[in-house]
């Protein structure tokens, strides 16, 4: 009993010292040991806050995303290599595995060392665009760092970004501006829902080619707002993949430089979007958890809820046509240490579905009540004059949040033959049933009478004959 | 003692009491030949449920035991037609299922704990015990020869035409229909001859049992009205013939309005409108012959008729404007496709795709009825020589069953007991003629003693003394010589027909069609179980609620044996539901997946017997899929893209891309290349090559595949992880490497948020 209960305060350790929901074992990824040193302040940033850091080369024996067919690492941040390829062991299908078992991915690209053919085939096939040329960065004639890059204007001084729309939460807000240098700029795909944009660039930027001038003005790969600095893709397993066009945003060198932006310093505020970056990535913040989730039949003697004599069911497999049923939901938002209760952005609604092949309802979840560390949700309505299978389903995919994908099956049966209300009850069959019993009545009486109107001198004749 | 009662026999000095023992105990050895003849399935594989229907019977009847009536009353089955459901209690027959709940729960009660199983593997042999008996009992009301009820019985016992239905295993609801329909028709033949309301409501109380179990009591709904209108037409209405009639129809009706599944069918429904019908008419003919008994005059007679007609034609006329108007439902599909055999094709091929709906082949008359077929005109034409009221009957329902028999396989059924019925009285005929051993002539040698009295009685009837060559007793079989040689061939046809029914249920009616059986070259039997072994992987691979998808053919065996829920069945109750599922089988990959999703298919279960030669797979049933997708969808499946421009129906090198492509043709051959040196697959129920490019799979995987490739399970695969289709996420899988998309012409598409 004694090592059941220290084992379980050992993995209640753990789990309290990591602040990612996930797990803590991080692998990161560089061209050699010596270029921890340029990372020490993000990496011993990220230690702090619970993690524990493997650094790894791609040359090196040991480095295996799975063991034993499973995650062997729960993060990945992949740095810049100079090497074309990273080796066996990071391919890009290894790297979707990876993230296929819900590892997440922070991808660190940069245009001094140009991106390695893996993690360009494993972009093109999340639909996520970088320049082809490997030197090709982000350049900006009235967002850089004149300090710096007074010639080159590639390192851009940003604010930090702000929701793209206003249902969608905010996780990268701060004060102070970002230096973004020789940022390789990404473009999203149309199609997928799963992209979202962290930090763009301003819409006066634009990816240049140093080594070829030619490029820029026939066709730029992207200008302006189109071109993203930070991108993200958060597959449907939420396994998260974050793309930085400059990792050497990260560099210590970076975390808190002097700067001048148009003629006014500033300092930049790297260290603070770093840790807000990596904590999202690592799924410190935007981690839903769905705690309980019940329906219950809400009516008749079931509808006091809170009597402790009459507790309906909860979740029951089958309900029936025309039932009143109530539906509750229990959602928490993980933010770095605790569980505590998710709100809803403005603007945006939690919804539910009733349906059986197309929804037959789809209702607003309206928040009940909280607890310590949850927010209930909850809907209730009647089941519709239709029987079959039907879902109860709660989907919520929001970016930079992690998507709720709830679905409860029960039937909703007929009307069982006892289940109608009685004839007499029905004003329209009385009529009927009058019918019935006149008829009865009618019967008992003809009867009466003929037994005892027999004429008299028939009967004495014979009886046979009234037949 | 035994050798004094043969004595006896010998000397046909039998008392009435001797023979009524004799009786009983030929009808019980006739009805132990029926069930032991049945149980070549059980000997040879082993007690288990055959085909298809029964397993959906099996599974309701295990519902029945576990939960009671009531619930089985009410149940919504959630197991069947995913989504849908089916309101299983509502719609179904369930006299089977009750039958053999009441004997289950009957044999507990004597402390017998019998498996359910067993009962319902040995219900229907049991049950033609007891329709060799009822047989025994309709005939015996035809004629007065005794002789002619034990033949009907001993052919009703092991004809081929109802052991088809009724082998052991074979546990549907012609299993115990049968033995209502005989014993229904017996006690409607007593009651219209003695003109007893018991009889009459004893006929109804059978009638609603028979109700309840088949819905193929339409039949006798209507036969007895025909009977009943045709005997009023002949002039021979009586007071026995109503009071019978009466009591019959509203007790019957009434009795049948109780099942959930028929409801009010029998008052709004065009094939119950008959028996209604001949009810009204019949109500004013006792109307009529009252008030004739009261004022008799002859002028009389002309009203009546004219009165008759003018009731019948507004009837009708009635009937008619009834059904346009909607009241009353116009003809099902099913009843259209008796009369016109063309007409399920065009319109329901749902309903031509089932092979026992197909019209019957002229062979199968002979190899389900042999000599029997033979007799039965003779026994009908006996019939017309002294027509009584229930040899009318006979008459009537010879017609109207040979008809139906040769329209639909399955109504077989319903004539195979008239057949035997008309056939022993045939035979008898034969044998009570030359038999009797007494000479004809009174002065001729009695060289035996005694005769038997019923064979008096039938040469009797036979020899009319009408006509003038008859008066003088010339007549008759004089040398034993003739009588001899007639009565020995009877018997060996009757050995051989004993030995043709054996045969036949022995080989063509016996196998579970669950397990495959076949001979290796030694001669000794190889069982094919692909069947069971897919289904208890099902059973033991997947998550209790994962959808099957399969051709409905399997609905109701992935029902019962693998117990996962189907999306629909061989209750083909909605159309438009295995329309879908055809639909998702003929259709490219692409736009199957959607509907699969939509369906929330977990599985996907094909039957592909090209390794081994089984002809009874999907893809040689898939035209059927097609067709029925195209009466729902005709812009998006097109039977004609399945033919190749010559019109012809392949799947070699030359099968048209329509059918490459489809998931069906996907299914059934994917990997199957592997099996085979390069180049060289072969299909060998279809007997062509095969392309040497197998088809590729990208929104399903390959699961399960069983030992000879009959049974073949495929997964649907969930969204791609990444919001890619299916096609790309394969072949990046596979290694191809997305190539980066060429400079694009046109203007750039912009993202916006």
């Amino acid at each position: 009993m004694r090592w059941l209960f220290s084992f379980l305060a050992l993995a209640l350790f753990c789990v309290v010292n990591a602040r990612s929901f996930t797990g803590s074992r991080l692998l990161v990824v560089l061209e050699e040991e010596s270029e921890r040193e340029k990372y020490g302040v993000f990496l011993g940033d990220l230690e702090s806050r619970g993690f524990t850091i493997t650094t790894l080369t791609p040359k090196s024996e040991s480095l295996s995303l799975f063991k034993h067919g499973a995650r062997a690492y729960d993060h990945l941040l992949l740095l810049p290599t100079k090497s074309k390829g990273l080796g066996p062991a990071l391919t890009a299908n290894l790297l979707l595995d990876f993230m296929k078992k819900e590892g997440n991915v922070l991808l660190a690209l940069s245009a001094e060392t140009g991106t390695p053919t893996a993690v360009q085939s494993l972009l093109l096939e999340v639909d996520i665009h970088i320049p082809s040329d490997r030197n090709a960065l982000v350049v900006d004639h009235f967002n850089y760092d004149s300090t710096s890059a007074a010639e080159k204007h590639d390192v851009l001084l940003l604010p930090f970004p702000k929701p793209a729309r206003s249902d969608v939460k905010d996780y990268f807000g701060g004060e102070g501006v970002i230096a973004v240098p020789r940022a390789v700029g990404q473009t999203l795909g149309n199609e997928s829902p799963l992209l979202a944009p962290i930090l763009k660039a301003p819409s006066t930027a634009y990816s240049y080619n140093p080594k070829d001038e030619a490029d820029i003005v026939e066709e730029p790969f992207a200008v302006g707002q189109q071109l993203n600095l930070v991108s993200a893709m958060q597959s449907l397993n939420s396994a998260r993949l974050t793309v930085l066009g400059s990792a050497e945003a990260l560099q210590n060198a970076w975390f808190a430089e002097k700067a001048t932006l148009a003629g006014k310093a500033v300092k930049t505020a790297n260290r603070d979007f770093a840790a807000k970056l990596s904590s999202w990535a690592f799924k410190e913040t935007g981690v839903l958890k769905v705690g309980k989730l019940t329906h219950y039949l809400n009516e008749g003697s079931s509808k006091k809820l809170n009597s402790s004599s009459a507790l309906p069911e909860n979740n029951p497999k089958i309900y029936r046509i025309k039932n009143d049923v109530a539906f509750q939901i229990e959602v928490s938002e993980y933010t770095s240490t605790h569980l505590t209760p998710f709100e809803l952005p403005p603007n945006d609604i939690l919804q539910l579905e009733f349906s059986m092949l197309s929804p037959f309802h789809r209702l607003n979840l309206s928040p009940i009540s909280q607890t310590a560390n949850s927010t209930i949700f909850g809907a209730s309505f009647r089941t519709p004059d239709q029987h079959g299978i039907f879902n109860f389903a709660v989907k919520y995919n929001r970016p930079f949040l992690t998507g709720i994908e709830e679905k409860r099956q029960v039937t909703v049966r007929h009307f069982a033959h006892d289940e109608w209300p009685r004839s007499w009850q029905i004003s329209a069959a009385w009529v009927w049933i009058a019918g019935i019993w006149v008829t009865v009545a009618g019967w008992v009486v003809f009867v009466g009478v003929w037994l005892y109107s027999a004429p008299v001198g028939a009967a004495v004749k014979g009886g046979k004959k009234t037949q | 003692m035994a050798a004094t009662e043969g004595d006896q026999f010998l000397k046909q000095a039998t008392g009435p009491k001797t023979r009524g023992l004799l009786r009983v105990i030929i009808l019980v050895l006739i009805a132990g030949a029926a069930v032991s003849s049945r149980l070549f399935s059980v000997i040879r594989f082993e007690s288990i449920i055959h085909e298809f229907d029964p397993w959906f019977n099996f599974r309701a009847t295990k519902y029945l035991v576990a939960n009671g009536f009531y619930d089985f009353w009410d149940w919504f089955d959630d197991r069947t037609w995913h989504p849908l459901g089916r309101v299983t209690g509502g719609t179904l027959y369930p006299g089977l299922m009750v039958t053999s709940g009441v004997i289950y729960h009957f044999l507990r009660f004597l402390t017998l704990p019998v498996d359910i199983r067993n009962i319902c593997v040995l219900l229907a042999p049991a049950f033609s015990g007891l329709t060799a008996f009822a047989t025994y009992l309709l005939t015996n009301e035809m004629v007065s020869s005794p002789s002619a009820g034990l033949l009907a019985a001993a052919f009703m016992g092991i004809t081929p035409g109802y052991i088809s239905r009724s082998v052991a295993g074979s546990y549907d609801n012609e299993a115990i229909a049968i033995f209502l329909l005989v014993f229904t028709f017996f006690l409607w033949i007593k009651a219209v001859k003695l003109g007893s309301m018991f009889w009459g409501a004893l006929t109804a109380l059978f009638y609603g049992y028979m109700v309840s179990a088949w819905g193929g009591y339409v039949f006798i709904t209507n036969l007895l009205p025909l009977h009943a209108f045709v005997l009023i037409c002949m002039g021979r209405y009586s007071p026995r013939l109503y009071v019978s009639y009466t009591s019959w129809y509203a007790l019957g009706t009434l009795a049948s309005m109780q099942i959930p599944f028929v409801g009010f069918l029998p008052i709004r429904s065009s094939e119950h409108m008959s028996a209604l019908g001949v009810f009204g008419l019949i109500q004013l003919v006792a109307f009529v012959e009252f008030v004739r008994a009261q004022l008799p005059s002859k002028q009389f007679q002309t009203l009546l008729r004219a009165l008759v007609v003018l009731i019948f034609v507004v009837a009708v006329g009635g009937l008619v404007l009834l059904t346009v108007g909607g009241v009353i439902a116009p003809w099902t599909g099913r009843f259209y496709s008796l009369w016109d055999t063309g007409y399920a094709k065009i319109h329901i091929p749902i309903i031509a795709s089932v092979s026992e709906h197909q019209p019957t082949a002229w062979p199968a008359f002979f190899f389900d009825l042999n000599l029997m077929i033979f007799l039965f005109p003779a026994g009908v034409y006996m019939c017309f020589r002294t027509l009584t009221d229930e040899q009318v009957f006979i008459v009537i329902y010879s017609v109207l069953a040979s008809y139906f028999a040769g329209v639909m396989v399955r109504l077989m059924l319903t004539l195979t007991p008239i057949v035997c019925v008309a056939a022993a009285m045939a035979f008898s005929q034969i044998l009570d003629t030359y038999l009797d051993a007494k000479t004809p002539k009174v002065d001729a040698k009695t060289a035996e003693n005694g005769s038997s009295e019923p064979a008096k009685v039938a040469a009797a009837a036979v020899l009319s003394d009408g006509l003038r060559s008859t008066r003088n007793p010339l007549v008759g079989i004089y040398s034993y010589a003739s009588r001899v040689t007639v009565v020995g061939f009877s018997a060996i046809y009757l050995l051989i027909f004993v030995l043709h029914c054996t045969w036949v249920t022995s080989n063509a009616y016996s196998s579970p069609s669950v397990v495959l059986a076949s001979r290796l070259p030694d001669g000794s039997q190889h069982i094919i179980d692909d069947y069971r072994e897919a289904y208890y992987w099902l059973r033991q691979n997947t998550p209790e609620n994962a959808k099957i998808m399969s051709w409905w053919d399997y609905g109701y065996q992935i029902g019962g044996m693998a117990d996962r829920p189907t999306l629909v069945d061989n209750n083909t109750w909605n159309n438009t539901h295995i329309a879908t599922v055809g639909k998702a089988m003929s259709s490219k990959e692409e736009v199957s997946y959607p509907i699969m999703r939509q369906h929330e298919v977990d599985y996907v279960l094909v039957v592909f017997g090209g390794l081994l030669g089984y002809s009874g797979d999907d893809i040689n049933k898939f035209l059927w899929m097609v067709r029925i997708a195209e009466g729902i969808w005709p812009e998006e499946v097109k039977e004609r893209s399945f033919f190749t421009p010559r019109g012809e129906y392949r799947v070699d090198e030359g099968a048209t891309d329509t059918m490459k492509n489809s998931l069906m043709y996907k299914m059934s051959y994917y990997n199957y290349n592997s099996l085979f040196p390069a180049g060289q697959a072969q299909d060998r129920v279809r007997n062509v090559r095969l392309p040497s490019e197998g088809p590729q799979l990208n929104v399903i995987d390959e699961a399960f595949t069983s030992e000879n490739w009959i049974i073949r399970i495929y997964k649907v695969k969930d969204l791609d992880n990444f919001g890619r289709d299916h096609h790309s996420a394969v072949s990046f899988d596979k290694g191809h490497k997305k190539k980066r998309a060429a400079k694009r012409k046109g203007p750039k598409v912009l993202r916006v948020e």
